[in-house]
């Protein structure tokens, strides 16, 4: 290897320990046995686990998370997948704008959005409901799911669906026996993400949640800020898990779905 | 015109308009609401707007949060062209673990992560106790709570949003062209300056606008890891709903934000051409 | 065939899981006996379950539900949304002012206070709309690692002087707490009993000799113990009881009471609470002494009603903001001074306020 190449290499790595040390630190550190968050830990406990398990004011707003993420997952998914297969299948003048348009919440700073929700919800007295989580939720959510079915959809054959069609099929059965499965992997990573869009937002949640909807993320939010607790090293590690676990369990589910191309 | 209207009425035309209504009911009406109690205080108002223009505060409230935005792109870009550039030119194997890698912070929550800093940034954390153990530091370093602590960790949460854009750009490169580029004689770095790197612009101006703009609207970083030199925007937001009660000044923050996000998109995709940053090459 | 029962049961999953957060009902309060009571959360928290609330809902029936913080904004949209879940809240007189200027209050009923415990209550912690529960004051909090309790800052002046006293302050910013102008005066001189009406911008002056010595401005004061338990910095002004509450669990925290500015928390009932009877019994039992000593034994703030002293022994009276021996080396926040409109309508604790955010702003 020469030179050039061995300092990237470094610095890949380098690179690498920055992104990902930071988390593992947090997960030793949700061991420690004294509440000081001291690095190396000085004494190990399960303390901050079993705290967290046991606190109403913890699992709780871990179930309202899941409450809220579950939904959104199934909304996004749907409305994301329907209209990128929409936009994509169909043609017409606009139709960038239109994409445009989809993925705009993206773009948009998402406290923004979260002052508009604020304003949304407080007029139809809905502030401080899973309902008003939900909603805002699936609309930062969706983009995310436009684009990844869109990326598939673009790579996938079209020419399947137009043998469908003429070999008799109606529009819907060709849609729901040709082109959904051939997006299945990518609908299934959107999902994932979705889900972890839902359950990880802070922002949406200080804006529009209150003490009756209050999400695990608002809650670490306020701790943070007003009563710093270690037990949020070990729900950050548990977080950590989740995430891992979700995005493990789509790629082995991609990996063992046929109509996906080989790497 | 026509072709519109018929794409509305048509099948396709059917699948997107559930998410259509959507987006309107939840999305552009609250905006469009916000935006309304920006002119709002018992009738139409511009006195949120003259208040905004007479008070510096709210400039230089933009200004850090711009000047956040820039560095943490221009950082980006420094550390992930070459990331992604080893990301193209390596084995398929390396790569997967390296997009492995890259994915696993990008899944754990903003505030997780913003949090890990915390711990690990203090006078007695982890990387002072590091510095001043072996001998690089005198005494513990300030990398809290001013510049140093929000870059990185905003760096940490933004790098794979520059890495992949740049590495579906290289990705696409024709190895061809520099392989003739080479035969013809050219050294290496000037195959690089000339050839490899105007190619992979796209991927630079994809990247470095998603960067900047999520960076743009970053709240919960800034607010943990900077001082009063990082208060951005979207803390003062925050400020004038939570300290302040004003609701109708919250909102022309949120509009200005908004206007200068929406310009600076305007802009970039006027000089490059939309299609590169949302299409991201497809057909 | 099969695969028909399979998308059956997905989609009537689905249906459930899409409707589960509508279909959430909460049981309507009052009726079947909650009342939602709003404090800081923390240690004192737990010590007002433990006790006060124990207590009630054994004497009642009633649950108590708490929660935490008693945010003003989240008064006001409730309040204007109509949608109010917050029976009583516990806090500070500055937000008290706020939540009276939109409107926000109830007055309390102070039939419903045994007559014994209003009179053992300080006057000036009894307000038409807000009764004191507990006392504390802002203090000299500071690190005893990084500042020997021989060598510490014993006046603001010293907490201002650091180059004889190195080390990082920390401040408050941020959450409704005005500037510590009085902090600010005293450091230059001011004596304590001539502080109000205050100099305005003659604490302005010390606030910008004060600002490069300032490490982090805190948002909450749990993170101000928080960063001088960790050394981030070695001094700070923030709640004194919260200081020896860290010290007792081992942190490196030691207060000094001198030129400490007292403060009370109050108990208020959110406009539109459903039952009024219910929540001023909660109140009147958390004036009990008896109960207000358990729970100053286990956190040490200040009890509104002095007859708990009686229950405290000297040493866990000495702990306190309130003990006789710390209280006469302080002086009462002046809330009224801040509550007050000037000529253009905003009061001091808004313009100031506003000045200060204004002030870190442009630093």
């Amino acid at each position: 290897m020469s030179g050039a190449r061995i300092a990237l290499w470094v610095l890949a790595s380098m690179l690498m320990i920055f992104l990902v040390a930071p988390i593992a630190i947090i997960a030793i550190t949700s061991f420690n046995g004294t509440p000081y968050m001291e690095f190396p830990p000085k004494s190990l406990s399960l303390r901050w686990y079993v705290n967290f398990f046991t606190s109403p004011q913890w699992y709780q707003t871990a179930i309202t998370s899941l409450k809220v993420a579950i939904p959104t997952t199934i909304a996004a998914t749907a409305l994301g997948a329907s209209a990128a297969i929409g936009i994509v299948r169909g043609s017409f003048p606009g139709r960038r704008a239109l994409e445009a348009f989809f993925v705009s919440p993206m773009v948009v700073p998402i406290v923004v959005i979260a002052l508009g929700f604020y304003f949304l919800f407080s007029g139809y007295k809905l502030l401080d409901t899973p309902l008003a989580l939900f909603l805002g939720h699936t609309v930062i959510a969706t983009p995310l799911v436009i684009v990844m079915v869109r990326a598939a959809l673009q790579t996938a054959n079209p020419a399947m669906e137009f043998a469908a069609r003429s070999l008799g099929a109606g529009f819907w059965q060709a849609l729901w026996y040709v082109t959904l499965p051939s997006v299945r992997a990518a609908m299934g990573s959107a999902a994932a993400f979705a889900f972890l869009i839902s359950f990880d937002d802070v922002v949406i949640a200080i804006f529009v949640a209150g003490p009756d909807s209050t999400t695990l993320p608002k809650r670490m939010w306020e701790t943070i800020r007003f009563e710093i607790d270690p037990t949020l090293t070990a729900i950050a590690s548990l977080l950590t898990l989740v995430a891992v676990v979700v995005l493990v369990t789509g790629e082995l589910l991609r990996r063992a779905d046929p109509t996906e191309r080989a790497e | 015109m026509r072709q519109t209207a018929r794409f509305w009425r048509s099948r396709e035309g059917a699948l997107v308009l559930p998410a259509f209504v959507f987006y309107l009911l939840v999305y552009v009406y609250p905006l469009g609401k916000m935006a309304g109690w920006s002119f709002y205080d018992g009738g139409f108002t511009l006195k949120f707007w003259r208040e905004l223009a007479g008070e510096p505060v709210y400039f230089k409230a933009l200004s850090n949060t711009l000047e956040i935005s820039v560095l943490v792109t221009a950082i980006t870009l420094l550390l992930g062209y070459p990331l992604a550039y080893l990301m193209t030119t390596t084995t398929a194997r390396a790569r997967r673990v390296l997009t492995v890698l890259l994915l696993i912070p990008f899944w754990t929550s903003v505030l997780v992560r913003t949090f890990a800093w915390l711990v690990i940034l203090g006078r007695n954390g982890l990387v002072n106790n590091t510095l001043v153990a072996l001998g690089l530091a005198a005494e513990p370093q300030k990398l809290l709570f001013n510049m140093i602590g929000v870059q990185v960790g905003m760096v940490q949460v933004l790098l794979p949003f520059m890495v992949f854009p740049l590495y579906a750009v290289m990705s696409r490169i024709d190895l061809n062209v520099i392989r003739v580029a080479r035969s013809l004689g050219a050294p290496p770095h000037r195959v690089f300056l000339h050839v490899f790197l105007p190619l992979s612009l796209p991927g630079v101006t994809a990247g470095s606008v998603i960067v900047f703009l999520l960076a743009v609207g970053f709240y919960v970083t800034p607010a943990l890891l900077g001082g009063p030199g990082q208060i951005t925007l979207a803390t003062m937001i925050d400020m004038m709903i939570t300290t302040f009660l004003n609701f109708g000044f919250a909102a022309t923050l949120g509009l200005l934000l908004l206007a200068v996000v929406a310009g600076i998109f305007a802009l970039v995709s006027a000089l490059m051409g939309m299609n590169r940053i949302v299409g991201g090459g497809g057909a | 065939m099969k695969r028909r029962e399979v998308l059956k049961s997905a989609g009537i999953v689905t249906a459930a899981a899409l409707t589960g957060p509508f279909f959430h009902i909460r049981p309507a309060r009052a009726d079947k006996g909650e009342l939602v009571v709003v404090s800081w959360g923390g240690d004192y928290d737990t010590a007002l379950r433990e006790y006060v609330c124990s207590a009630f809902e054994k004497a009642t029936g009633y649950t108590v539900k708490l929660d935490a913080p008693p945010e003003t904004a989240k008064v006001k949209a409730m309040v204007q949304s109509g949608k109010v879940s917050w029976d009583v809240i516990m806090t500070d007189a500055p937000a008290v002012a706020a939540m009276l200027k939109d409107s926000l209050l109830e007055p309390i009923d102070y039939s419903a206070v045994d007559k014994a415990k209003l009179a053992k209550v300080p006057k000036e912690l009894q307000q038409p709309y807000a009764l004191g529960q507990r006392i504390y004051s802002f203090n000299i909090v500071y690190n005893s690692k990084l500042m020997p309790k021989a060598k510490h800052t014993h006046t603001w002046a010293e907490v201002w002087d650091g180059k004889n006293f190195p080390g990082g302050r920390t401040f408050n910013f941020q959450g409704g707490t005005a500037p510590q102008l009085e902090a600010a005066l005293l450091a230059d001189g001011v004596p304590m009993d001539k502080l109000y009406p205050l100099d305005i911008e003659r604490a302005w002056k010390m606030m910008d000799k004060l600002r490069p010595l300032v490490t982090k401005w805190y948002t909450s004061h749990a993170q101000a113990i928080q960063l001088l338990s960790a050394g981030e910095v070695a001094v700070g002004n923030t709640i004194g009881s919260r200081g020896i509450a860290a010290k007792k669990q081992g942190a490196p925290i030691d207060v000094d009471y001198n030129q400490g500015k007292l403060a009370s928390d109050n108990w208020c009932l959110v406009k539109g609470v459903r039952d009024r009877k219910i929540a001023m019994e909660f109140i009147n039992f958390a004036l009990d002494p008896k109960l207000q000593a358990l729970i100053a034994q286990k956190v040490p703030y200040g009890p509104s009603n002095s007859g708990a002293f009686e229950f405290l022994s000297a040493a866990e009276a000495a702990d306190l903001a309130t003990s006789p021996e710390n209280i006469k080396n302080q002086f009462w926040w002046n809330t009224e001074w801040w509550s007050t409109p000037g000529p253009d309508g905003k009061t001091p604790r808004e313009s100031q306020g506003e000045r200060f955010a204004k002030w870190m702003v442009m630093n």
